[in-house]
């Protein structure tokens, strides 16, 4: 790295349903006002602006909006897609624009109203996204994205033993985390029994193994160490970055050898984000899962590395995933409570990580957090991206 | 066979793989195989994913596979449906496809074989079951 990156501010809306009354450059602004005033920096600080696809058809063009309405000039500004690693993505070119002196202070920022266009993320009407799909596959993908998520989970429980079950407990333990988390959507506690008798969705998912999408907004401000050690006397560091992008997209359809219940995107990226960090997996106190359906919350901390195959039909029992076990996951309430504004959703993870190293998350603090993990994913888990955080010292 | 209750979305059919698309009203599954490196692939695609070469043609498959996985799809269908994942036996790619079958007929890795819907005078769809036959 030419110059270390710090996270210097936060700031983030209440996750949920928002009306008419309010737009999504409002909602944007005030999670950007927000993060400002955490990071105690003016406007003029500011000469980086990116974010995420917001679906008002601007042609990424709402960049302009925010900087008009904001008064600032920034020379960085971007609006970056690529499915759900898009937050991850925009987070990754606000590093590099600092890292390579393009800007010193940058405003990442997301914000959409999803719960209008989407229900559980499938789409609200059957066809809606379908180019998303090979053309042999949209005969029958009806229902949005949850069909191949179903698939995966069930194969799982066919490779490891796992039931439905084991998924539900998933689900309670991000719901558990949840109700201590100001913004997030499901706060309602839940028993396995709930999941278990909630309507089926796609078998072997019910309603409640499906993260919902939700409106959110959430700003992020990053800077130069330099600037940072202005800022605050808690910056944290950007440690490591990984990506990868599998062949493949959704179901692996182009020969029979890739395997839906491990991912290779998601295995890579994690590997080589902990290289560039110089740590092993163990190091980590604090993680945050991008699992849109419970079945992923038990896949992915194996192919990250804390647990080898098939062994989390046994941890997500005995605890080893929640606070005060081997690796607290999800301690927001991870997508399937917190809600799942997906242009959004990593912004809201890397903030519940930056809270845990700050050592501002309250009744689910992870004592002596230091080092944290954010995974986020794309299509179903054919791209991902982790990055690995650091209290400073 | 018909089955006009069947709940399915028109695919995006282009020039370069509408053969796929005719190969289904005669009842046939092909794939595509280039006519320069002779690399078979599924799903067809109008250029060659080994040599990106756009002369392709196209060979006729068994029509066996096994069944990688599967779900009832419950969500936007006025009827529960089976909708699963198919490795095709010639081990050059997979299907997503509707199932005949009821859940409890199922099992991982069972061999499978296609038929296919005429679900339109425009469009045939292909459509999975059980290969309950001995194999030869």
């Amino acid at each position: 790295m030419t110059r270390r990156v710090a996270i210097v501010g936060y700031g983030c809306l209440k996750i949920g349903k928002y009306g008419a009354d309010v737009s999504e450059n409002e909602m944007a602004i005030k999670a950007i006002k927000l993060a400002l005033e955490d990071a105690g920096i003016s406007r003029g600080d500011v000469d980086g602006l990116i974010t995420t696809p917001n679906y008002l058809l601007t042609l990424g063009l709402q960049l302009s909006v925010i900087s008009e309405h904001l008064r600032v000039t920034p020379r960085v500004a971007a609006e970056i897609s690529c499915g759900g690693i898009a937050g991850g993505l925009a987070l990754k070119h606000a590093i590099n624009e600092i890292m390579l002196g393009y800007a010193d202070v940058v405003v990442c920022y997301g914000s959409v109203k999803e719960s209008i266009r989407f229900k559980n993320i499938a789409m609200i009407e059957p066809g809606m996204g379908l180019e998303i799909y090979d053309p042999t596959v949209q005969p029958y993908a009806v229902a949005g994205v949850i069909w191949a998520y179903a698939c995966s989970g069930r194969r799982y429980m066919y490779e490891y033993g796992a039931t439905e079950e084991h998924f539900a407990v998933a689900c309670v333990r991000d719901r558990d985390n949840a109700r201590h988390n100001n913004w997030a959507a499901f706060t309602t506690p839940i028993t396995v029994d709930d999941v278990l008798k909630s309507p089926v969705m796609c078998s072997p998912l019910k309603l409640l193994d499906c993260s919902a999408a939700r409106d959110g907004a959430a700003a992020i401000i990053l800077s130069s160490e330099e600037k940072a050690r202005e800022i605050t006397d808690t910056p944290i560091y950007v440690a490591g970055v990984g990506e990868h992008h599998d062949s493949s997209s959704f179901i692996p359809t182009d020969g029979c050898d890739k395997s839906i219940t491990t991912f290779v995107a998601t295995r890579e990226a994690a590997q080589r984000a902990l290289r560039m960090a110089k740590i092993s997996v163990d190091d980590v106190d604090v993680a945050e899962l991008y699992a849109p359906f419970s079945p992923q919350e038990l896949m992915l901390p194996e192919d990250i590395g804390w647990f080898k195959k098939g062994e989390m039909v046994r941890a997500i029992m005995d605890g080893s995933t929640e606070i005060g076990g081997k690796i607290p996951i999800n301690t927001d309430g991870g997508l399937l409570s917190r809600g799942h504004p997906a242009m959004v959703t990593p912004l809201y993870e890397t903030i519940s990580i930056v809270r845990q190293l700050r050592g501002e998350a309250g009744k689910v603090q992870v004592d002596g957090a230091g080092i944290g993990l954010v995974h986020c994913e794309g299509g179903m888990l054919n791209n991902c991206m982790v990055f690995i955080f650091k209290r400073g010292d | 066979m018909s089955w006009p209750e069947i709940v399915y979305l028109q695919p995006k059919i282009t020039g370069l793989t509408s053969k796929f698309w005719e190969g289904l009203k005669n009842r046939k599954l092909l794939a595509s195989k280039c006519n320069d490196c002779g690399e078979r692939f599924f799903p067809p695609r109008g250029l060659c994913p080994k040599c990106l070469s756009e002369n392709i043609g196209w060979v006729e498959l068994s029509g066996k596979g096994r069944l990688h996985s599967w779900t009832e799809v419950h969500y936007l269908t006025p009827k529960p449906y089976m909708l699963g994942v198919i490795d095709l036996a010639e081990g050059i790619g997979r299907m997503v496809s509707r199932i005949e079958a009821k859940q409890e007929e199922l099992e991982m890795d069972m061999p499978m074989r296609i038929d296919f819907i005429d679900v339109s005078d425009k469009l045939t769809l292909f459509i999975w079951k059980p290969d309950k036959l001995p194999r030869p």
